[in-house]
């Protein structure tokens, strides 16, 4: 295994609405390898989403700590967490989040306009086979389509990170296979670590490790000996 | 009382949109205002003037004469139409206050002889009327008493033909004759050095050399009575004792300056309302159709479960009817409130025993009326699309925007980065948002450039007349004209470095049916104190034989140089002559027409005289010369040019910062609400997409800038556009406000533009500062989950 790229260390987040107190994490103790593929499961309200903006630098923890590389991201504010996301993070979003009035092309330009050693666009989008139809809006796009350009955009920072909340949620099994291949291919290309949280327990077949998330804690870690390739997974 | 969830939601609409309600209610708000405040006014002004004149008496005619016997008013009382007569002494005297160097004028006026049935009556307001027998009494006007603190038992000092005349003020009055006082050679009334008193006949006729005669009359004539006919009478009976042509009452100095107020406010009322009706109604349409569009599942839902069309229809129009609501309360208050403010600004400048603020329910239910009608007119495009809107699309999210505009030319010329093409796209994606946008910011900048042009104007005016025209430090007017000589004594004045005579002579022009009462002024063949200007502003030499027209009376007359008019002389020998029009001339204040002071007293038959001198005098000895002024007999008035200048400042200067509050409160309402309601939406519309591009790592200021952007354009854009319809605005002003008194010249300077948009530039800062907020706190937790 190569070097540890994250580490968190009893991560805890507590929301308070009103008198009421919401453990969304209790003390997640997590580790990942550079360009490890990482599936989270579990129910919502688990914790995973939350988890997962923490890591992002979305959002701050109540306690513990957390830690890409030499970055303590737990102590960083507002302005140091959004200098993270724009070097280190590539997100990709359920509904794509796509921008309608930027082709494809400019959506993936608008991120490396900003990134510190981004790819060309056009290389980007050629990752995720959209070469094609790069010049087309949003609007002119299948939902596979949208996508894989949010997966170019993510990718064209040349991240160190990728984070996937639901990346096929809001797609069919084919079309989510696409994405998924997408996903795998870019991951073995640039090496950035991956973690995909779903609901879609046929997915972690394509993984190096699945935690299962519960109750604000990882209740289940498995280790894929063998990964299988996303063609190779249905549901 | 059960409230149904519909109007359930209406009540919670607002409050949660309370922001964006507010800013389109305040501008229905400014339209309701202005609408009642210029109706208001314009009523409170006529109304009190009408009940004014009609509980004192106004007369209808007036007429000076020399000097006519009084047994002529029984042939004046026998014209057809005349209902009442009365001969009066009307004479100008010298002011000898000791706290008050300066010359200053009284206006000598013989009392009311027939108790409540003689004309302009007196309100006395202290005092008493003075005794019928006594020489000395007087009741003075309430203006001048104020500004020297005269109360009913002080001695007034004035010079009657030379003489000192120790008087006392027995009461303090108003007269309908003089609710705007302006004094002999004045731009602006100056109750410190101009004032009327009325006394008893006789101690006139002792004064003045006038037993058993009148210098002046005044008529009233049955209503509808033809004022030509009646006019042209009384000038036939009164020419052979120096009748200078009577006047009507639309030509009586107080009664014009009345009437011209009156016509700017007729103005204001044609302009500012329908702008701030027109914007508000464009403020509902966007924000309605905005909000329609985030609720169309709830729209769907609504129709799937039941409610009919029109029952979703009558929702929002409710919504959009609670706005203008707010806006007519608002507007109405500010309305009174400002209807409060113009009125004490009118009793500074109109003395008026009373000021009825009239509260006609007529004028409040036009104002609410057409305001619930802008605001529903705006509404009824966005309702349309929630009625047409069939439940199953509804209930769907609505499909992605779709955009396919190329612009490549576009993006190549300005080196858009995506966030510039974001900008653009979205801008052009909804032209008639992004037109109304910028036509509702033009709307501000306009107003503000149709307001404070008139500033720079009025400066320009002074500066033309005041250093380029009528260069003299004092006129001297003689009370009756004088032999050329006077000239020679004038010169010996103290502290007169140079003299300039001229003549002035009542006459009238007439050009083919049109004819104007003036006074022809005679000045040297080269003037130097009291220049004559072309429309270029380089002065004109006086021609041997002809006049020189003001441009405004050669539109009057409908004449061009080259043409003859008849001239009709009303003093002296009272010719008639035709003399050619040899040139124009710029002039505001008045309809003017000059020639060569030879040439006039040559047309008129007479010998060499002259009505007055223009003075330069020397300014260390400024005091001397006012005394010596003071007592000279000949002496008719004395009007100081650094006095009147002052003065006319002085009372701008007073006008400029409330008139400017006022505009400036205006334009700003309007640039605050477009602004604010269009990134409102804006942010409504691609929250999601910065949010998003906050989640991949744009800075806050990134993404604000997005917006902010988006909205600099638009203002920017509405800059030019609103200077154009400013200048359109204020050009229309310019021709409505211009009349035989004064004429505005046109002129706009940069800074005006410059001013315009530096305001509404800082009031649009503002309400995007209020959404920076917004931006800041925009959720990208939220993003990653949700669908729009």
């Amino acid at each position: 295994m190569s070097e540890t790229i994250f580490r968190t260390k009893g991560l805890t987040k507590v929301y308070r609405s009103g008198a009421q107190e919401v453990h969304a994490l209790r003390g997640v103790d997590f580790q990942a390898a550079q360009g490890e593929f990482i599936v989270i499961l579990g129910p919502s309200g688990s914790g995973k989403s939350t988890f997962l903006n923490i890591v992002g630098g979305l959002d701050t923890a109540t306690a513990g700590e957390a830690w890409f590389e030499d970055h303590q991201l737990t102590a960083l504010d507002e302005r140091g967490l959004t200098q993270y996301r724009r070097d280190h993070v590539g997100f990709v979003f359920q509904f794509y989040n796509l921008v309608p009035s930027l082709t494809a092309r400019e959506n993936v330009a608008l991120v490396t306009e900003i990134a510190r050693r981004p790819m060309s666009p056009d290389d980007a989008l050629a990752l995720v086979g959209l070469t094609d139809r790069r010049d087309h809006f949003p609007a002119q796009l299948s939902g596979g389509e949208q996508q894989r350009v949010a997966i170019a955009r993510a990718i064209a920072k040349n991240p160190e990170v990728l984070l996937c909340d639901e990346p096929t949620g809001a797609l069919d099994s084919a079309t989510g296979i696409k994405v998924l291949e997408a996903l795998t291919q870019v991951n073995r290309t640039i090496g950035a670590t991956t973690l995909v949280i779903t609901h879609n327990a046929a997915i972690r077949e394509i993984a190096d490790r699945v935690l299962r998330f519960a109750d604000g804690r990882i209740v289940e870690e498995t280790v894929n000996a063998t990964k299988k390739s996303p063609a190779e997974v249905s549901w | 009382m059960v409230i149904s969830p519909l109007r359930r939601k209406v009540l919670r609409d607002l409050r949660r949109l309370w922001a964006q309600v507010l800013a389109i209610a305040l501008v229905l708000a400014a339209g309701v205002a202005t609408l009642i405040l210029g109706n208001g006014a314009y009523s409170s002004l006529y109304e009190t003037r009408a009940r004014y004149y009609d509980d004192y008496r106004f007369a209808d005619v007036f007429a000076d004469v020399t000097r006519a016997p009084r047994a002529l008013l029984g042939d004046i009382r026998e014209i057809d139409n005349v209902l009442a007569a009365e001969a009066r002494i009307v004479k100008l005297a010298l002011l000898d206050m000791p706290a008050m160097a300066a010359p200053g004028t009284m206006l000598l006026v013989s009392l009311p002889e027939d108790g409540d049935r003689g004309l302009n009556l007196l309100h006395l307001r202290q005092g008493r009327l003075p005794d019928p027998q006594s020489a000395r009494e007087v009741v003075v006007s309430e203006g001048f008493a104020a500004a020297h603190r005269l109360r009913p038992g002080a001695p007034l000092t004035v010079l009657m033909n030379g003489q000192r005349r120790e008087m006392l003020v027995a009461g303090i009055a108003l007269s309908p004759e003089f609710i705007y006082a302006l004094g002999p050679g004045e731009m602006m009334p100056d109750p410190r050095r101009f004032g009327i008193a009325w006394l008893p006949r006789p101690a006139l006729e002792a004064a003045f050399d006038l037993e058993g005669a009148f210098s002046n009359v005044v008529l009233k004539l049955v209503p509808g009575a033809s004022m030509d006919r009646t006019i042209e009478a009384l000038d036939r009976l009164t020419a052979p004792y120096g009748g200078a042509g009577a006047v009507a009452r639309k030509d009586q100095i107080s009664h014009a300056f009345l009437d011209a107020e009156l016509k700017q406010l007729s103005a204001m009322v044609k302009v500012l309302p329908p702008i701030f009706l027109l914007v508000a109604a464009m403020l509902v349409n966007i924000t309605l159709s905005r909000l329609i569009t985030l609720e169309r599942e709830q729209i769907g839902l609504l129709k799937a479960i039941g409610y009919s069309s029109r029952a979703i229809a009558q929702h929002y129009v409710e919504f959009v009817a609670a706005i203008a609501m707010l806006g007519i309360v608002i507007g109405m208050a500010a309305g009174v409130w400002l209807g409060v403010g113009l009125a004490q600004l009118y009793a500074r400048f109109f003395s008026f025993p009373f000021l009825i603020f009239t509260h006609d329910p007529q004028i409040y239910g036009l104002a609410a009326a057409v305001t619930v009608a802008a605001a529903v007119a705006g509404a009824l495009l966005a309702v349309r699309v929630a009625v047409a809107l069939p439940p199953a699309v509804a209930m769907s999210p609505p499909a992605p925007a779709d955009y396919r505009a190329r612009m490549g030319a576009f993006r190549r010329l300005f080196a858009l980065r995506q966030t510039g093409v974001m900008v653009t796209r979205h801008l052009f994606r909804w032209p008639l948002r992004t037109a109304s946008g910028t036509f509702g910011v033009a709307m501000a900048v306009a107003i503000l450039v149709a307001s404070l042009w008139s500033f720079g104007s009025i400066n320009h005016m002074i500066d033309v007349t005041f250093t380029r025209a009528e260069r003299h430090d004092a006129l001297v007017a003689f009370g009756a004209p004088e032999p050329a000589r006077a000239l020679f004594a004038a010169r010996q004045m103290p502290g007169v470095l140079a003299a300039e005579p001229f003549r002035a002579v009542a006459a009238r022009i007439s050009h083919r049916a049109l004819s104007r009462k003036l006074s022809i002024m005679g000045k040297p063949e080269t003037p130097i104190l009291s220049r004559v200007l072309a429309p270029d502003l380089r002065p004109i030499a006086m021609p041997a034989a002809g006049l020189i027209l003001s441009e405004a009376l050669a539109k009057a007359l409908a004449v061009r140089p080259g043409d003859r008019v008849t001239v009709e002389f009303l003093e002296g020998a009272r010719r008639t002559v035709t003399l050619p029009v040899s040139g124009l001339s710029l002039g505001y204040v008045g309809l003017g027409v000059a020639m060569e002071l030879t040439a006039l007293n040559r047309a008129m038959g007479e010998g060499a005289l002259i009505s007055g001198v223009a003075l330069q005098i020397d300014e260390t000895r400024q005091d001397a010369f006012y005394a010596a002024a003071k007592t000279t007999p000949k002496t008719g008035f004395v009007a100081v040019t650094a006095l009147t200048v002052a003065r006319f400042k002085e009372t701008l200067a007073e006008n400029i910062t409330v008139m400017i509050t006022v505009y400036v409160g205006l334009a700003a309402i309007i640039a605050v609400g477009v602004v604010y309601n269009f990134s409102r939406i804006a942010l409504s519309e691609q929250g999601r997409e910065l949010a998003s591009l906050r989640v991949l790592g744009f800075t806050r200021g990134e993404v604000s800038g997005i917006l902010l952007g988006e909205l600099a354009t638009v203002v920017l854009a509405a800059q030019p556009v609103g200077w154009l319809f400013g200048y359109v605005i204020a050009f229309g002003m310019v021709e409505a406000f211009s009349s035989d008194l004064y004429r505005v010249p046109f002129v706009i300077g940069p800074e005006v533009y410059v001013t315009a948009s530096l305001i509404v530039c800082v009031a649009a800062l503002a309400s995007a500062w209020a959404i920076r907020g917004r931006i800041n706190n925009l959720d990208m937790v939220e993003v990653l989950k949700t669908r729009e």
